[in-house]
C-alpha cells in the first residue's frame, strides 16, 4: 500500500492543483478548452489518491512490482501526453500565424498601391517623388 | 500567358535591385512579386522608394511560408502561371520563355529548371551533388517522378499548382517536398536545362553545418509527406 503519510501530501498536492486551474479559469488566463486536459489529470491524481487499491490493481496488471514506481510510470506517461498535446496546440497555432501573417501583407501591398492611387489622383506630383504627401494637402486646400 | 515571377528575398539589399532592374528593362512582359521575408538590412527601405512590387511579411516566415505568400498572391490576381527565381540572382529569367512552353502546349503542369540535364554553368560542390543525388532518387522512389535537380528553386507551375501550393506548402527546405506534393497531385512535371550563376553577393543559406539537418529534415518530410497522401495518389 501507498503510506498514509504520502496519502496526506498528495491529497494536498491535488487540492492545491485544482485551486490554481480555478484560480487561473477565474482570472480567465486559461482557455477553457485547453483547460479539461489538465482538469482529466487531476481528476486521475484524485482518484488514485482517494483509491489506491485501483492503482495498486491497475500498477499490477501492467507488471510493475512496486507501487511507487508504478506511480512514477503513470505520472511520467500523462505528462509526455500532455506535452504532445501541447506540440500540436503550438503547431496548429503557427499555422494559423503564418496564414494570418501572409493575408496581412497581401493588405498591407493593397493599401500601399490604394494610397499610391490616391496621392496620384490628388497631385500633380508623382509618386516617387521625395514628398508625395505634400502635394495631396495642397490639393486638399485648394479644394476647400 | 499570365505570368507572375515570385521572388523571395531575406536581407538581400545588396542584389535585390539588381534583380529587378534587370527584370523591369529586359522582360517587362513579366510581372513580378517580392517577399520581403522580415528582412532587417532595409530591403523594404529599398523596395518603397523604388515603388517596386513587394509584399512585406511582418514577420520572418522562411523561405517556404515567404513563396507561399506569392502563390497566394498570384492565386488572387488571377495569374495563369507563377514562376519562383531567387533573389539573389543565381536564376536567369532568359530561361523562362522556353520553360513556360511546356505549360502553355499543356505537356507539363511544373517544370523545373535544372542544373543537372545539360551540366552547364554552376554545379554546385562535390558533396552536395551527392546529396542532391539521395534526394533525388528518394523523390523517384517514393512517387516514380525521376527530377534531377530536386533542390532547384527555380520553377514554374500552372494555375492548378498555384493553387494547391497556396493552400499547403512546407515550411522550411520546401523544394525536394513540393516535388513530391506535385507528383502526388498527379503534377506532370518536366525539367528544362538551365545554367544557374554562383551567387554575387551574400552567403547561400545552406551552410554545412546546416546541411545534415537539412538532410535528415528533407528526407524525413518527403517520406512523410508520401505517407500522409496514401490512397490519394494521382489525385487528380
Amino acid at each position: 500500500m501507498i503510506p498514509s503519510t504520502l496519502r496526506f501530501t498528495l491529497c494536498v498536492a491535488v487540492v492545491c492543483y485544482f485551486i490554481i486551474i480555478l484560480y487561473y479559469l477565474k482570472k480567465r488566463m486559461l482557455d477553457l478548452k485547453y483547460t479539461l486536459l489538465w482538469l482529466v489529470a487531476g481528476l486521475v491524481m484524485g482518484i488514485m489518491v482517494f483509491f489506491p487499491e485501483l492503482l495498486v490493481r491497475f500498477v499490477r496488471i501492467l507488471g510493475i512490482e512496486s507501487n511507487m514506481n508504478g506511480l512514477y510510470v503513470l505520472l511520467l506517461a500523462f505528462i509526455l501526453m500532455i506535452l504532445m498535446a501541447l506540440t500540436s496546440i503550438a503547431s496548429r497555432q503557427t499555422l494559423r500565424i503564418k496564414i494570418l501573417v501572409q493575408e496581412i501583407s497581401m493588405m498591407e501591398k493593397r493599401i500601399r498601391d490604394l494610397e499610391d492611387q490616391v496621392a496620384e489622383a490628388r497631385s500633380p506630383v508623382p509618386p516617387g517623388s521625395p514628398h508625395p504627401y505634400q502635394g495631396e494637402e495642397e490639393a486638399g486646400q485648394s479644394g476647400s | 500567358m499570365k505570368c507572375l515571377i515570385i521572388i523571395p528575398a531575406y536581407n538581400e539589399a545588396e542584389n535585390i535591385e539588381k534583380v529587378i532592374n534587370n527584370l523591369t528593362e529586359n522582360y517587362p512582359q513579366y510581372d513580378y512579386i517580392i517577399v520581403n521575408d522580415g528582412s532587417t538590412d532595409g530591403t523594404e527601405e529599398i523596395c518603397r522608394r523604388n515603388h517596386y512590387q513587394v509584399l512585406n511579411l511582418p514577420i520572418n516566415m522562411g523561405i517556404g511560408g515567404a513563396v507561399q505568400t506569392g502563390y497566394c498572391y498570384a492565386r488572387d490576381n488571377g495569374y495563369e502561371a507563377a514562376v519562383q527565381i531567387d533573389g539573389d540572382g543565381q536564376h536567369d529569367v532568359a530561361f523562362l520563355a522556353d520553360m513556360l512552353k511546356p505549360l502553355e502546349t499543356g505537356q507539363a503542369d511544373m517544370v523545373i529548371g535544372s542544373r543537372f540535364v545539360q551540366k552547364e554553368g554552376f554545379q554546385s560542390s562535390q558533396l552536395r551533388r551527392v546529396g542532391i543525388r539521395f534526394l533525388s532518387n528518394l523523390g523517384w522512389l517514393l512517387t516514380g517522378n525521376r527530377v534531377k535537380d530536386i533542390t532547384s528553386g527555380y520553377r514554374v507551375v500552372d494555375r492548378r499548382f498555384i493553387r494547391i501550393f497556396a493552400q499547403d506548402y512546407p515550411a522550411d527546405y520546401p523544394e525536394p517536398e513540393a516535388i513530391v506534393i506535385a507528383s502526388v497531385y498527379g503534377g506532370r512535371i518536366r525539367e528544362y536545362p538551365v545554367v544557374m550563376r554562383e551567387r554575387e553577393k551574400g552567403e547561400s543559406s545552406i551552410t554545412f553545418k546546416k546541411s545534415i539537418y537539412y538532410m535528415c529534415k528533407v528526407t524525413l518530410a518527403m517520406v512523410i509527406r508520401r505517407i500522409s497522401f496514401g490512397v490519394r495518389r494521382q489525385k487528380k
